[in-house]
């Protein structure tokens, strides 16, 4: 009778916990400029958020995501934000742009509820807003240009030239690489521009030749700028090493810039041979019967910390999951070998700077790690 | 010197595209008055038709080729039939089909955003990515491709409207559209056709310069503003016009970038200088119309 009784219990129990899952709202982009990496990351997201819920869910719940479209519109995304916490999500995860993200924090600020980006790299993200219910696991735009400046630093550079596209982030990103290489003391021997909508790269790759540097640095974001630079660098026979910014990370560079990127490093947060991408990568093809991308790491990564964080909290509370995040401790996917995210000395940017690594293409693939963090002890 | 002329046979090139974007303007303003600046995105559907056919299903070049412009004839065709007649029918003021052609415009390049996805999309070269010499001048297969290509367009235009009858109609219907039809001529099959062969010169212009830019969703609207500024350096009194416009364009775009002590970024503005020059010292082109 006892038995039937706690049989019973434990039956009414399930029910209510099966009924009762933990809702994670993510706003994700669906046709807008960011669609690129919105779509990988998410479904990266998707993939890790059911191999929790197989393995028995977080404290005996299953996890529910309720995704929305804000097409990297900033004012669609706060809304939306608020849409998501009224409808009972107790986390909001942001892989739309950064300036989405930066007016979603608006929101969560406001209604105390925790909000992680795992793949914005806005360095602005945190420093902008004091809000203590935001963490960003992205490779800060700081680190990335670092990381590959330290790798140009191994080779010894004196004299460089610099390209990019005139789109904002290419324009931010260029900026950032000027004053890393002024920093190291490398001279910058030309300065070139390719615009959006150019049919050539041809002029201004002549001049880079002519001033003959020791290796070129494509600031550049756009892919159909960057491959009319590698199309001018291939027909002009140019021979000097070519190290690129993250925009090269990109898969689509495999297929749209064909037998033009062997040879190009590139900075990278992904490393093939790590064992955890290896087993990723094999979980998500037995899956979904697609090779993963790095970007979908971002999301797969986002989607366990924050599972661990409930899991270490104990609980839903908005203000117990905030402590747990500040505190946790998490290894994934994404990084260099070994490296853990952690949010220290009160931080809330979670990617180790040294965890960032320099990749070549070999052939058409995006091929091994080179070189790995920042250089220094 | 060999930069130089490496550069001019690229920006030959470039200016040769920009030439048939502003051809494509031209064939549908000299008999019906319309601008049309869709012609960006028919060279984007151009694109994409070499992306599907020659990357994805790799049919041989000249068949792929034929089929794309084929294609193209059909979407102009249709974009009169089923927009512009009706305006016209109508007697709408020209301005109804000008701007039913912008809503065309989002209407084209929304149905190729949602039919592929945002990446940039790779065409193949017609002879595959090689050089060719002759002495200092050197360039690409493509480039050479190109201006092959287009010189036989506009020469094939030219011959069309001065030596055809059928092209001497055209040029009726653009000197005075009642006279024109006054003495027989059919206006409708004469829009019909020009829209048409605008959207075959537009969609040949996108499958020659898709190998560099490759296929992309965004790649009409800049292939417009180019197009239309060769078109107003040329002039739309002849059919060379926007030949020359364009490569005039082109010239000094490239020329700037490569030669002008200027810092990087600055020399984009250049060819705008360019365009607003030519706008106030010689507002109808380069070439002037026969009288």
């Amino acid at each position: 009778m006892r038995f039937i009784a706690l049989l019973a219990a434990a039956l009414v129990a399930g029910a209510v916990q099966a009924q009762e899952t933990i809702k994670i709202g993510v706003i994700t982009d669906r046709v807008g400029v960011s669609k690129p990496y919105s779509e990988p990351a998410t479904e990266g997201m998707v993939f890790g958020a059911n191999e929790i819920n197989k393995k028995g869910g977080v404290l005996g719940r299953k996890i529910e995501l309720l995704i929305e479209d804000d097409q990297s519109k900033p004012d669609v995304s706060a809304a939306l934000a608020r849409k998501l916490i009224d409808q009972g999500a107790v986390f909001i995860m942001s892989v739309s742009l950064s300036p989405a993200t930066q007016q979603q924090q608006t929101v969560t600020m406001e209604a105390k509820t925790p909000q992680m980006t795992p793949m914005n790299s806005a360095d602005y993200l945190t420093t902008q807003v004091d809000n203590p219910y935001f963490w960003q696991t992205g490779p800060l735009g700081s680190t990335q240009i670092a990381t590959l400046l330290a790798h140009a630093k191994s080779k010894n550079l004196k004299r460089v030239a610099l390209i990019t596209d005139n789109s904002e982030l290419g324009q931010a990103i260029n900026k950032a690489f000027k004053a890393g290489l002024d920093k190291s003391g490398i001279q910058i021997v030309d300065e070139e521009v390719v615009p959006l909508g150019a049919t050539s790269a041809t002029p201004q790759m002549q001049k880079i030749r002519g001033a003959n540097p020791e290796a070129m640095f494509v600031a550049g974001v756009v892919t159909t700028t960057n491959v009319l630079i590698f199309k001018a660098y291939r027909e002009l026979g140019l021979k000097f090493p070519i190290h690129a910014s993250y925009n090269l990370s990109v898969p689509i560079y495999m297929t749209a810039a064909k037998g033009l990127v062997n040879g190009i490093t590139f900075v990278d947060a992904y490393d093939p041979d790590k064992p955890e991408v290896k087993a990723f990568v094999a979980a998500y093809k037995k899956e979904t019967g697609k090779d993963p991308a790095n970007l979908h790491g971002y999301g797969y990564d986002g989607i366990h910390l924050v599972a661990e964080a409930i899991k270490k909290a104990g609980s839903t509370d908005k203000e117990k999951l905030r402590v747990a995040m500040q505190s946790i401790t998490y290894s994934g996917v994404m990084g260099a070998k070994g490296m853990k995210y952690q949010f220290r000395d009160g931080k809330r940017t979670g990617f180790d700077p040294n965890g960032m690594v320099v990749r070549v293409y070999e052939g058409d693939r995006q091929g091994r790690v080179i070189h790995s963090g920042l250089g220094q002890p | 010197m060999q930069d130089f002329f490496e550069l001019v046979v690229g920006a030959a090139a470039s200016g040769a595209i920009y030439g048939l974007i502003g051809l494509a303007y031209l064939l549908i303003i000299r008999p019906t008055g319309i601008i049309n600046f869709a012609v960006g995105e028919w060279a984007m559907l151009g694109a994409f038709g070499g992306f599907v056919l020659l990357t994805n299903y790799e049919w041989p070049y000249p068949l792929g080729m034929a089929a794309v412009l084929g294609f193209m004839f059909l979407v102009g065709w249709a974009t009169e039939r089923l927009v512009v007649r009706r305006l016209v029918e109508r007697g709408a003021p020209l301005l109804a089909p000008i701007l039913a052609l912008l809503g065309m415009l989002v209407v084209f390049r929304e149905s190729i955003s949602v039919s592929f996805p945002p990446d940039p999309h790779p065409v193949p070269y017609a002879f595959g990515m090689g050089r060719l010499e002759f002495g200092p001048v050197g360039g690409t297969y493509q480039s050479f491709f190109i201006i092959a290509v287009a010189a036989a367009v506009f020469v094939g235009a030219w011959l069309f409207f001065e030596r055809t009858v059928a092209g001497k109609a055209f040029e009726a219907v653009a000197l005075n559209r009642r006279a024109a039809a006054l003495m027989g001529i059919d206006l409708t099959r004469v829009m019909t056709l020009s829209f048409g062969a605008g959207a075959v010169v537009a969609g040949l212009g996108g499958l020659l310069i898709a190998p560099n830019i490759s296929a992309h969703y965004l790649m009409g609207v800049p292939l417009a503003i180019q197009g239309f500024t060769a078109l107003v350096i040329g002039g739309v009194g002849r059919i060379a016009g926007p030949l020359v416009g364009g490569l005039l364009l082109a010239l000094a775009e490239q020329l700037t970038v490569r030669y002008a002590p200027l810092p990087a970024g600055y020399s984009q503005g250049v060819p705008l200088i360019f365009l607003m020059i030519f706008l106030l010292v010689r507002p109808t082109g380069l070439l002037k119309a026969k009288a």
